[in-house]
């Protein structure tokens, strides 16, 4: 790997409240969605907490199970840096902001639905949250400077899913093997 | 049985079931919601909810808020923990236990090879997720323009701050809305 493994077992100094923290900032910031975007910025390129590698992994079991992809990553990631306690204030963290603001929005505006310039301005700042997302995405591609064999499997998948629409699991299904033995042969080349 | 638990028991069943069932998240549920709460329980009028699906769009936080939503109108703030818990619990319990089982065999060739395997498949979801999300927006070709352009921008300059973009990018389309208005 290019980038320097983290260790985990370190990141015990990780404090609870620090975790919380961490992740009420990105999950108020993540407006229009992208949570995956907002996580990537805060928790991999900022803090450094987790390496590329957890990141994807966790991407990857998040967006494959049933639930939200946000949720499911910043569970993953609270549990890999503080087991169960850790999974639980992440969480909490992640969905206690949106869960005030979006109670106060509901008070103060029962009525916007009709209202143009409204919807307008949720349209524009959608756009941007969608420029983080396809900048995380090629961000982690780059940066992997991945051989020709990962990154047809990349194209692969976003042609597929994203382009074609065709469902996401027998995608993955069909490409997971080939993708999983390009990686052992890499290994085997890389030993040889 | 008091109604108000058991309008609290009603949440419950209509958003933990939809936990589990939501993979690949969006669309369906959007819909699945929009029929359980207009047209089986009558929480709200049809009117009503595309009001409540405006301000959960206003609001940040991962997916949908909408479920949160429409627990308050029925009953509160308790309705509004209830159906978010019921909405976020199973499925981030059942994540924690698939990561934790996987988790056992590190170390294994094969783990770390699954892993990598993956790697360029959810930069791939990543990806397709973001074209997924720009395929449903109302806005047409103009989310599209500016979301193309916002990727840019962030990657040519990585210290801009997204929520400077994002500011930029709302008051922009409002200002547009406004003028063609």
């Amino acid at each position: 790997m290019i980038q320097p493994t983290i260790d985990n077992s370190c990141s015990n100094r990780i404090g609870l409240p620090a975790l919380f923290v961490a992740f009420f900032r990105l999950g108020v910031m993540s407006f229009g969605g992208g949570t995956a975007g907002w996580l990537y910025r805060e928790i991999v390129e900022r803090r450094r907490w987790i390496d590329d590698m957890q990141f994807l992994s966790g991407a990857a079991l998040g967006r494959l199970m049933p639930g939200s992809g946000g949720v499911n990553l910043t569970v993953q990631v609270g549990q890999l840096l503080r087991g169960s306690s850790g999974a639980m204030a992440a969480a909490l963290g992640l969905l206690s902001g949106p869960l005030a603001i979006v109670l106060a929005l509901a008070v103060s505006y029962t009525q916007i639905s009709h209202n143009v310039t409204v919807h307008a301005i949720l349209d524009g700042v959608a756009a941007a949250a969608i420029g983080l997302t396809f900048a995380t995405g090629l961000k982690l591609v780059r940066f992997r400077r991945a051989g020709a064999g990962p990154l047809a499997v990349t194209v692969a998948t976003v042609l597929s899913v994203g382009v074609l629409r065709w469902p996401m699991i027998p995608v993955v299904l069909c490409l997971a093997p080939i993708s999983i033995g390009l990686a052992l042969l890499d290994r085997r080349g890389r030993n040889a | 049985m008091p109604d108000d638990i058991r309008t609290l028991l009603a949440l419950a069943l209509v958003f933990a079931p939809l936990s589990l069932l939501s993979i690949g998240g969006g669309a369906a549920l959007l819909t699945e919601i929009e029929h359980q709460s207009v047209g089986v329980h009558a929480w709200t009028t049809q009117r009503e909810f595309a009001d409540l699906f405006a301000i959960s769009r206003a609001a940040p936080g991962p997916g949908t808020m909408l479920s949160t939503l429409i627990g308050w109108k029925v009953a509160g703030l308790t309705g509004a923990l209830t159906a978010t818990v019921a909405l976020y619990l199973p499925s981030s319990l059942l994540v924690f236990g698939t990561a934790r089982l996987w988790r056992r065999w590190r170390g294994s060739v094969w783990h770390s090879a699954v892993e990598r395997g993956l790697a360029p498949i959810a930069a791939g979801l990543i990806l397709a997720g973001g074209i997924a999300v720009m395929r449903v927006s109302p806005g047409g070709p103009a989310v599209w323009a500016a979301a193309i352009a916002s990727t840019a921008l962030i990657l040519r300059w990585p210290s801009l701050h997204p929520l400077a973009l994002f500011a930029a990018s709302g008051a922009l389309f409002g200002v547009a809305a406004g003028l063609a208005g």
